[in-house]
C-alpha cells in the first residue's frame, strides 16, 4: 500500500471517528455536549482539509516513515531484494502481536507470572541469552518487580485465570 | 521574620529530620522513575508511616519524597521517552532527542540543576510572597483559570511542524479522549459504551504509558537496535556541561521558575500544565524555536525549573487557605490533620517557623536530589545503550505492571496497550503525540472553568472579568508569535536566496 493510500485511510478513519462522536453527542444534554460537539465538527473540517491537502501535494512532500527498516542482509545476498514496505509491515504486526501477547498472558496467568514468562520467552527466543541465563535473568527481574510493586507499594496483584487456584491456597 | 526563618531551619537540623528527608528523597527517586507513579503515589504510601513523629521530620519525609519524584520523572522521560508521570511529559520533547544524539549526561545534569535552581527560586519567592499572595489568589476566578488553560494550548503550534492540520487533529483527539467518562458538570456518562470502568474516564498516567512507553518499545522491537547505538552515536557530553547549561540559561530558569510558582499558586492547575506551559514559553521566547523538539537543552531546563518552583507555589494556597494547589498538596493537608496543624491565616502569623521549615525542606531536598542525581547520571546515561532485546521485555513488563498499579484495574492494562498501538500509529503518520496529550491535559480544565464562568458571570463573562480579558489578549499574542516569526524567517530566507 502506498504512503498516500495509508494517509488517506487514516484520514477516512478519523472522519468516521469524528462523525461517530457527533452522533453520540446528540444524545447528551445541551451542557454535556457544549464542547465535544463543536470540537467534533471542527475535527471533521480539519480532517477534510488535511485530506484535500495531502492529495493535492506531491507524494514527496509527505513525510516518509519514521522507522526505516534496513534491508535484511540475507535477502540482498540471495539476490532477491524484498519490498521494504512488506518487511516493515511484518515487523509492525509482530511488534503489535508482542504487546497483545503480553496482555493475553496477564489476563490468563496474572500479572507477576506474565512478567516472568514474557521476559524469559523474549530473552530466549530472541537469542539475547541462552535458556538458563534467560530464565535466571527473568526470575531475578520478576522478583524485583514483585518486591517493588506487590511488597513495597502494596499493589493488590491480579491473578487472572489462576484466581480460583490462589483463592484455594488462601 | 528573620527569627522565623532561623527557627524553621534549626528545626530541620536534627538527626531525625535529616534522616527522614534522606529516606524520603531516595524513596521518591525510585517512585518517580517507575512509570505511572509520581509524587501523589509517593506521598499517599508514606502517610500511614507518619503518625507519632515530630512535625518537621514528618514533613521532611513527605515533601522530600514528593520533590524527589520530580527529577525521577524526568530521568525516564529523558532516557527512554517514558514519562514517570504527567509532570515528566514535557521532558520527552527535547530530553529524548538529546539522549539519541549522545547527550544523555548533559540532559540529565541540566534537568537536575534546572530543578534545583527552580526549587530554590520558588522557595525564596514563596518566602517573600507569603504576605502578598492572599489578595492575588482571591482576585482570580474560573475565567482566569480558563485563560491559563487556553494559554497552554498555544504550545500546539510548536509541535505541529510539518502539518499544523495534523497537530490540531491530534489535540482534538486528545480533548475528546479526555471527555470519556462521567461529565463532572452534568454527571452525564459520555462515550462510555456501557463499560463501567470508563465511567471514571481514561487514566492520564495510563494513557501516557501507552502513548509514549509502549509505542517506543514497539518501535524498538521493530528496529531491533538499542535506543542509542554507541558504536554510531557515542556519548559525547559531560555532567558538567549540563550544569553549565542550566547556570548559563539563568534568565530562562528565572522566568520558568516564576511561571511554575504562579501556576503552583493557582489551586487545581497542576504541575503537568506547568511543565507544558514552561516548554511553550521557552519555545516561544527562543530566538531559535526551530531547535525545539530536536534536542534543545532549553527544552529540558525550562520544564524542570518550572516544576521545581511549582512545589513552593503549591504550598501557598495550601498553607494560607487550606485549599490544596494540587493532589499532592491535598495529601499534605491530610498529613496536617494527623499532625494537628490547622492551615489558614494563622499559619502565616503564629506558625510562621513551621512555614519556613517547609520552605527550607524544599531547598534542602532539592539540593539533596541534585547531588544524588549528578552523582548517578554517568551510570543512568548508559541505560539507553542496552540491547533492544533486553530493553523491550523489561520496559514493557514495567509498563504493564505500572499501568495496573495506577488504579489497581486490569482494564487499565488494556487501555495502555490500545494507547500503545495508537501512539505508534500517530508517530508513524506524524500526528503529534505531544499535542494529543496536551489536549487531554487541558480539556477537563477548559470545560470545567468554562461551565463555571458561564454559570457565574453569564455569556459575557469576559467583559465582567477584565483580568481574564487581558489574559485572553496575552494568549492570542503569544499564540500568534510563532507564526509571525516563521513568516519573517521565511521572508528573510527568500530574500537571502534571491
Amino acid at each position: 500500500m502506498s504512503r498516500i493510500t495509508q494517509e488517506n485511510l487514516i484520514a477516512v478513519l478519523l472522519l468516521a471517528l469524528f462523525a461517530g462522536v457527533i452522533v453520540l453527542t446528540l444524545e447528551f444534554g445541551p451542557r454535556a455536549r457544549l464542547i465535544p460537539l463543536p470540537l467534533a465538527v471542527f475535527g471533521i473540517v480539519l480532517t477534510l482539509v488535511q485530506l484535500a491537502w495531502q492529495n493535492l501535494r506531491s507524494t514527496d512532500d509527505l513525510q516518509m516513515d519514521l522507522i526505516r527498516v534496513e534491508e535484511p542482509v540475507a535477502a540482498v545476498d540471495a539476490g532477491k531484494p524484498r519490498d521494504p514496505h512488506k518487511t516493515t509491515f511484518a515487523r509492525e504486526l509482530a511488534a503489535t502481536g508482542l504487546v497483545v501477547l503480553l496482555l493475553g498472558l496477564v489476563y490468563v496467568v496474572g500479572l507477576v507470572p506474565a512478567v516472568f514468562l514474557f521476559t524469559a520467552g523474549y530473552l530466549v527466543l530472541s537469542h539475547q541469552y541462552r535458556l538458563v541465563k534467560g530464565l535466571v535473568y527473568a526470575a531475578a527481574f520478576t522478583v524485583v518487580m514483585h518486591l517493588l510493586f506487590i511488597m513495597a507499594l502494596q499493589v493488590t496483584p491480579y491473578h487472572g485465570l489462576l484466581q480460583p487456584f490462589v483463592d484455594s491456597l488462601g | 521574620m528573620i527569627e522565623a526563618i532561623a527557627h524553621g531551619l534549626a528545626a530541620l537540623l536534627t538527626p531525625h529530620a535529616l534522616l527522614f528527608m534522606t529516606l524520603g528523597v531516595l524513596y521518591g527517586l525510585v517512585i518517580g522513575i517507575l512509570p505511572g507513579l509520581g509524587g501523589v503515589v509517593a506521598m499517599a504510601l508514606l502517610l500511614p508511616f507518619t503518625y507519632g513523629f515530630p512535625t518537621e521530620a514528618t514533613l521532611a519525609l513527605l515533601l522530600g519524597a514528593h520533590i524527589a519524584t520530580i527529577w525521577g520523572d524526568s530521568v525516564t522521560s529523558i532516557l527512554f521517552s517514558v514519562p514517570g508521570s504527567a509532570k515528566g511529559l514535557a521532558l520527552c520533547f527535547d530530553g529524548y532527542p538529546m539522549t539519541q544524539q549522545g547527550q544523555a549526561k548533559r540532559a540529565l545534569a541540566a534537568s537536575a540543576t534546572g530543578a534545583l535552581m527552580g526549587g530554590i527560586i520558588g522557595a525564596v519567592f514563596l518566602a517573600l510572597c507569603i504576605p502578598l499572595i492572599r489578595p492575588v489568589i482571591l482576585a482570580l476566578g474560573p475565567s482566569e483559570y480558563l485563560m491559563m488553560a487556553l494559554w497552554g494550548l498555544t504550545v500546539i503550534a510548536t509541535f505541529s511542524e510539518g502539518s499544523l492540520m495534523k497537530g490540531l487533529i491530534a489535540s482534538l483527539l486528545g480533548v475528546l479522549v479526555a471527555f470519556i467518562g462521567t461529565d463532572v458538570v452534568t454527571a452525564t456518562p459520555r462515550f462510555t459504551f456501557g463499560f463501567e470502568f470508563l465511567m471514571d474516564g481514561i487514566s492520564f498516567p495510563v494513557a501516557m504509558i501507552g502513548l509514549f512507553a509502549v509505542s517506543e518499545m514497539m518501535k524498538l522491537a521493530i528496529r531491533g537496535t538499542p535506543i542509542v547505538d554507541r558504536s554510531v552515536v557515542p556519548e559525547t557530553s559531560t555532567v558538567w556541561q549540563g550544569v553549565r547549561d542550566a547556570v548559563s540559561h539563568w534568565w530562562l530558569v528565572m522566568r520558568s521558575s516564576l511561571l511554575g510558582l504562579w501556576i503552583g499558586v493557582l489551586p487545581g492547575v497542576g504541575a503537568s500544565v506547568a511543565g507544558l506551559a514552561a516548554y511553550a514559553q521557552a519555545a516561544q521566547t527562543s530566538r531559535t524555536p526551530e531547535r525545539f523538539g530536536k534536542g534543545a537543552v532549553e527544552g529540558v531546563i525550562a520544564p524542570d525549573a518550572t516544576m521545581g518552583a511549582n512545589e513552593g507555589g503549591g504550598l501557598m494556597p495550601t498553607l494560607a487557605f487550606g485549599i490544596p494547589g494540587g493532589e499532592s498538596m491535598a495529601l499534605l493537608l491530610v498529613a496536617f490533620v494527623s499532625l494537628g496543624v490547622v492551615p489558614g491565616p494563622d499559619m502565616l502569623t503564629k506558625n510562621l517557623p513551621l512555614v519556613f521549615s517547609m520552605v527550607w525542606i524544599i531547598v534542602l531536598a532539592n539540593i539533596m536530589v541534585t547531588l544524588i542525581g549528578l552523582g548517578i547520571t554517568p551510570w543512568l546515561a548508559r541505560l539507553p545503550a542496552l540491547q533492544a532485546n533486553l530493553m523491550v521485555p523489561t520496559v514493557l513488563s514495567v509498563c504493564v505492571v505500572g499501568a495496573y498499579a495506577v488504579r489497581g484495574r486490569i482494564e487499565d492494562v488494556v487501555v495502555a496497550v490500545v494507547f500503545g498501538v495508537l501512539g505508534y500509529l500517530m508517530d508513524k503518520y506524524r500526528y503529534s503525540r505531544a499535542n494529543f496529550v496536551i489536549g487531554m491535559v487541558l480539556a477537563v480544565m477548559i470545560e470545567r472553568n468554562l461551565h463555571i464562568s458561564l454559570t457565574l458571570y453569564g455569556n459575557d463573562f469576559l467583559i465582567d472579568r477584565p483580568i481574564a480579558l487581558a489574559m485572553l489578549v496575552f494568549v492570542v499574542v503569544t499564540g500568534a508569535l510563532p507564526f509571525v516569526r516563521n513568516r519573517r524567517r521565511r521572508k528573510t530566507l527568500k530574500a537571502a536566496a534571491a
